[in-house]
């Protein structure tokens, strides 16, 4: 009989195609300060959850539009219900939730679905 | 360091904690889940949302959605495909409905200020506990006053096998795969709704019944409620109770008749035991500051304000002793408990005339007392008993079950026929019962009810063109419209 599955706690994501080194899990606050925070590249931060559907959508479509941006910016995601204290920390209530950060500073959000379209505008506005 | 500590983080925990929160006090939560002897763990929210009304209320509505299936042929719908049940698929849509949940208590809480610990809280001294979180790290925190809002989880049966083979409704609503061929040991609500919906979705489902069914419920409603069950393919083995259960290659299980030397021997995919639940009050160092529990089932008696032997220490839900475990009564108990400790309130709890519903494949809605009780309390000969059978217009056209829904009500002949007890067997029971709660608490009497039009067509305006007695005898078979 098997336990229901408990979540992975150090798994890192292989992104689709070109996404292998633009997109990262956040595996803890550390790693959060050193590749997020502490980056000299911007990134967005996609916090997500397993149990969200629209998050399921977004994800691989956020990580394919960073990766067309020839690593000018770089992609985190963060499970909230593993990184509760990221989540509360940055303010997140919905998922997803996607922060842009510069230099630490979070310097533009969005919450829910965005196409293609509006994820590249919300990209290059980033990269500057 | 805090006005108000609360262990346990359920209906009742959360919406007392919310309430003293929302009145300016400083409020800790403290929440934490022992898995399960297969290791089956869940988040904030308690029974109800987890392993409780949530995932059982959906997962009838599974089954029923199956039932409409079928009748939806003899409603002209036409389709080549053999309909077939996914189990994996309806528990993961399920179980991300409940994260959802579970992360939005986490946030409602955070936005009320209200301090949420996912540990495990102990008493070690008066107005002192320690909180020992799933890594071992242990921290202690003092309060001024404290709710115990612990809950209760499954009991088993103490035989061999039991803790490695079977499962309880604490696995079933996110177990990975299907049960498959389930025999269900108990005759509560949860053992009858679980066989239900697990026989709804196709599976080869057996009940085993050690005496009645629904104790403490209107014995004539439960036998009903069986009944249809057992028209409907679920398997009953009646005043025969488990002795071991064992793996020599699928899953065996023997069970001993209460009556004689008989026997019984067959080979499940699941058992799930539903036997009854134990309050959670046994390691939490009540004894160290002197709260007197229940001793037989750990259950916590309380005063008409929900407040325990010990002065600073009150309790809520489902722990209580003599209480109805019942969610909402829960979540009602917390608020008005936290409005009288800090908002100068001084309204109790009414725990008289709480609706309920039995969530059966033929459901079961009452407000009241059980005709049993009534007679106990007011004797025979001052009740009238008005009931009768009745016939979903729903259901004619696919040509189910015709005189098999029922509905009765208990006036106390005493009291200008106030009514005492209402009883529904039927579709929507919760949805026709929820209503009539309401009238009950207004001192409904049966001339209100006649006076009462009803709706038409619907199943719930039987109760107010209910002319045949019990006492009169007369036939209540439906003929025609």
């Amino acid at each position: 009989l098997v336990p229901r599955a408990p979540p992975a706690p150090y798994h890192r994501t292989i992104g689709t195609s070109a996404g292998c080194r633009s997109t990262f899990n956040v595996q803890d606050d550390r790693d959060f300060q050193d590749r997020v925070v502490n980056n000299p590249k911007p990134v967005v931060v996609d916090f997500h959850a397993r149990w969200c559907g629209p998050c399921k959508i977004l994800g691989p479509r956020l990580e394919k539009m960073v990766a067309k941006q020839d690593g000018k910016v770089l992609m985190a995601k963060v499970d909230i219900d593993d990184h509760t204290d990221l989540a509360v920390e940055y303010e997140v209530s919905a998922v997803p939730t996607v922060l842009a950060m510069k230099n630490g500073d979070v310097v533009d959000k969005f919450v829910g679905i965005k196409d293609e379209d509006q994820l590249e505008a919300f990209l290059k506005k980033l990269i500057g | 360091d805090y006005d108000l500590i609360i262990i346990g983080g359920g209906s009742g925990g959360l919406a007392c904690s919310k309430e003293a929160a929302a009145l300016g006090k400083k409020v800790m939560v403290l929440d934490y889940v022992v898995p399960t002897p297969l290791g089956t763990s869940w988040g904030l929210g308690g029974t109800c949302v987890n392993v409780g009304c949530i995932p059982k209320k959906l997962m009838h509505q599974a089954a029923l959605l199956g039932q409409a299936l079928q009748d939806s042929r003899k409603y002209g719908w036409q389709y080549e495909e053999q309909v077939k049940h996914n189990w994996e698929v309806m528990v993961e849509a399920i179980q991300n409905y409940i994260g959802s949940l579970n992360w939005g208590y986490r946030v409602s809480l955070r936005e009320k200020s209200v301090t949420y610990l996912n540990s495990y809280g102990e008493f070690i001294e008066p107005h002192k506990i320690k909180a020992t979180n799933r890594k071992g790290q242990v921290t202690y925190h003092t309060a001024e006053t404290f709710v115990l809002a612990t809950g209760e989880r499954p009991r088993y049966l103490g035989i061999p096998g039991d803790k490695e083979y079977c499962i309880t409704s604490d696995d079933l609503f996110s177990l990975p795969y299907c049960p498959g061929k389930t025999l269900v040991v108990g005759a509560s609500y949860v053992a009858l709704e679980c066989a239900g919906f697990l026989a709804g979705l196709g599976l080869d489902v057996t009940v085993m019944v050690r005496s009645i069914l629904l104790r403490g419920f209107d014995q004539e409603m439960a036998e009903k409620v069986g009944a249809y069950m057992e028209t409907h393919g679920v398997k009953f083995i009646r005043k025969f109770v488990p002795v071991q259960a064992s793996m020599p290659g699928r899953l065996k299980v023997t069970a001993k008749s209460t009556e004689g030397p008989e026997i019984f021997e067959e080979e499940y995919n699941t058992v799930l035991i539903a036997v009854g639940r134990d309050a959670c009050t046994r390691n939490i160092g009540l004894e160290t500051i002197g709260v007197k529990i229940n001793e037989k089932n750990g259950k916590v008696p309380v005063n008409d304000e929900e407040q325990t032997n010990v002065p600073y220490v009150y309790a809520i839900g489902d722990i209580l002793e003599g209480k109805l475990e019942l969610t909402p009564v829960a979540i009602q108990a917390g608020r008005l408990l936290a409005r009288r400790l800090y908002g100068g309130s001084s309204t109790k709890c009414d725990y008289i005339n709480v609706p309920t519903t039995v969530f059966t494949p033929l459901e079961y809605g009452s407000c009241g007392l059980a005709e049993e009780r009534a007679i106990e309390e007011y004797g025979k000969q001052n009740l009238e008993v008005y009931h009768s059978l009745f016939w979903p217009l729903e259901w004619t056209v696919p040509g189910r079950d015709n005189n098999t829904c029922y509905a009765k009500i208990i006036c106390s002949k005493l009291d200008n026929n106030r009514v005492i007890g209402l009883h529904v067997l039927g579709p929507n029971a919760g949805e026709v019962t929820q209503g009539f709660a309401a009238a009950i608490k207004c001192g409904l009497t049966k001339e209100l009810l006649d006076e009462t039009i009803g709706i038409h067509p619907t199943c719930a305006e039987v109760f107010t063109t209910m002319d045949i007695t019990k006492s009169s005898g007369q036939d209540i078979t439906q003929r025609g419209c």
